[in-house]
């Protein structure tokens, strides 16, 4: 559905941010694109809207080139912002003047989130809380109905209990024909969200799998052992959290920031032990 | 396969602007409406009447820096770093965004501030007849001094909605000072033209020789000048702006 191949970018006088990116986005997933601050997530994102143009290789959507920011391919892609300001409007004027065009916005939808968020259509957007402004264009790109739905830090601004409310949300919003992209360096906020990790390091992609590939051919959980050979990555604090190679042991609950962390410290291990799951050959 | 150039597309985004910007518009119009009333009003205090040259030497007044401001003002998403993003993806293809901002900025602006301006100089009118007896006349836009007005304006916009594309801080400024430059550049383009062309006859003879050469240069504008002019600022500005609109990342 996104197709990236051999992308490079950088901003004017400044290092590269992103290097030989090379990704392939299907419907169905949602997608966890983790990476520290400044690793190139947010521009990874702009580049897939046509927001950004790539400064060599390809980005297209459909087999079309996000480059041009063609109406058919706009029209199939919502991108939800770290940081942005919605026009002056009420919810319901917004709602209005944006929707007609997107061909697949469904005003039912849209006015039930904006209920499940606790808004008001009559209430004024330059009035709400950056979080409650958030809520409104979540609501809105779910209810685009795009094939592609892309969020660079959703979760950013919103509160606890908002946090859970959006994972809810987009739970119950996630459809088999729409692939969608969340950016964070909140792993947490995503647990029980995405089936599949993207890590973004040194402006290379330095790991792309499945949560099932994942939970497939690693352990997470506290070693018995500290000295056992089949430690791939382990933290001294909080109790010690070690990531194994699963072998015959029982399967866990992948855990997003221990895998994240294990991945920035040990990418070649981690990734030969699942090439070589995915291959059938175990470890 | 969605159509890349959509009349509906462009009336829904005609629509979305003027919604937006809506209250800007109205403020504008009014303080206009106020100040234009003024104007008349004190114009026919001299001479008790208002005549149709008067009155649209008035309205060019108003009439082309609130056109330049509203042009400002309704681009200012564009290089706006915290709304772009939503206004650039939105699916609206750049011929589209091109025509839908030329359309409301000069068509719907213009007959917008014409009705506006027409009403407000007859209510002045009417005010001067009552309250210090001066003559009474009917202002209408089928005369020339209305036209040529519109005309200068039609032209010189599009350089105005290139400024409001490129610059992303103090984007008036920098247009006027960038035009002011054009000026002075094709100034002396046209004096070395007037100077190449006519120096065999004498005009650069005598004590009043530089003043005077910029004089007809500035004066001597041939059929073939005023077309390339209203090219160069007309079509070839909105064909700039179009590839600038094509090139903008956020």
């Amino acid at each position: 559905m996104l197709t990236v191949r051999q992308l490079n970018f950088y901003y004017p006088n400044s290092r590269p941010v992103l290097k030989s990116i090379n990704l392939d986005l299907h419907k169905g997933n949602i997608y966890g694109l983790f990476g520290k601050n400044g690793e190139g997530k947010s521009t990874l994102m702009k580049i897939m809207t046509g927001l950004l143009f790539p400064k060599s290789g390809t980005c297209a959507l459909l087999g079309e080139s996000t480059k041009k920011r063609n109406v058919e391919a706009l029209q199939h892609v919502f991108f939800v912002p770290e940081d942005f300001e919605l026009p002056s409007l009420s919810i319901a004027t917004f709602e209005k003047v944006q929707s007609p065009f997107y061909p697949k916005f469904s005003k039912e939808q849209f006015y039930e989130l904006i209920e499940e968020f606790k808004l008001s259509p009559a209430n004024i957007i330059s009035k709400l809380s950056f979080g409650q402004k958030k809520k409104v264009l979540i609501a809105f790109g779910l209810s685009t109905n795009t094939k592609v739905l892309l969020m660079d830090e959703p979760t950013n601004g919103l509160d606890i209990p908002s946090k859970s409310q959006f994972r809810k949300v987009m739970a119950s919003a996630v459809d088999e024909g729409t692939c969608i992209v969340i950016s964070t360096h909140q792993v947490r906020d995503l647990h029980s969200l995405i089936n599949h990790v993207v890590i973004l390091d040194n402006a290379h992609v330095v790991f792309n799998q499945s949560l099932e590939t994942v939970s497939e051919g690693l352990w997470f959980g506290k070693a018995l052992n500290p000295e056992e050979p089949s430690i791939l990555y382990s933290e001294s604090s909080f109790g010690g959290k070690t990531i194994l190679t699963r072998n015959d042991r029982e399967e866990t609950e992948v855990d997003l920031e221990l895998l994240f962390n294990g991945v920035l410290s040990e990418p070649n291990k981690i990734n030969t032990v699942l090439k070589n799951i995915h291959h059938g050959t175990g470890v | 396969m969605a159509q890349e150039f959509s009349l509906s597309r462009i009336g829904q985004f005609i629509r979305r602007d003027l919604t937006i910007h809506k209250s800007t518009f109205i403020t504008g119009f009014l303080v206009t409406a106020v100040l234009l009333f003024l104007f008349c009003i004190l114009n026919m205090v001299w001479d008790k009447q208002l005549g149709l040259e008067e009155f649209f030497g008035i309205f060019g007044l108003f009439y082309i820096p609130m056109g330049i401001l509203f042009t400002f003002s309704l681009f200012k998403e564009f290089n706006d770093t915290k709304s772009n993003h939503l206004y650039l993806s939105l699916p609206i293809s750049i011929p589209e965004r091109l025509a839908a901002k030329w359309f409301t900025v000069t068509i719907i602006y213009t007959v917008a501030f014409s009705l506006l301006a027409i009403f407000v100089g007859m209510l002045a009118i009417a005010v001067g007849t009552v309250i210090f007896n001066a003559n009474f006349n009917v202002l209408s836009i089928f005369t020339e001094h209305y036209w040529n007005v519109i005309k200068v304006y039609f032209v010189i916009q599009p350089i105005f909605l290139v400024g409001a594309i490129t610059f992303a801080k103090n984007r008036i400024g920098k247009t006027i000072l960038l035009l002011g430059l054009l000026v002075l550049g094709f100034l002396l383009f046209n004096f070395i033209l007037f100077a190449i062309f006519n120096h065999s006859y004498g005009v650069f003879s005598g004590e009043t020789i530089g003043s005077e050469a910029i004089d007809k240069a500035g004066e001597d504008l041939s059929v073939m000048g005023k077309w390339f002019y209203s090219l160069l600022f007309g079509p070839i500005m909105l064909a700039v702006a179009y590839f600038k609109m094509t090139e903008k990342e956020v």
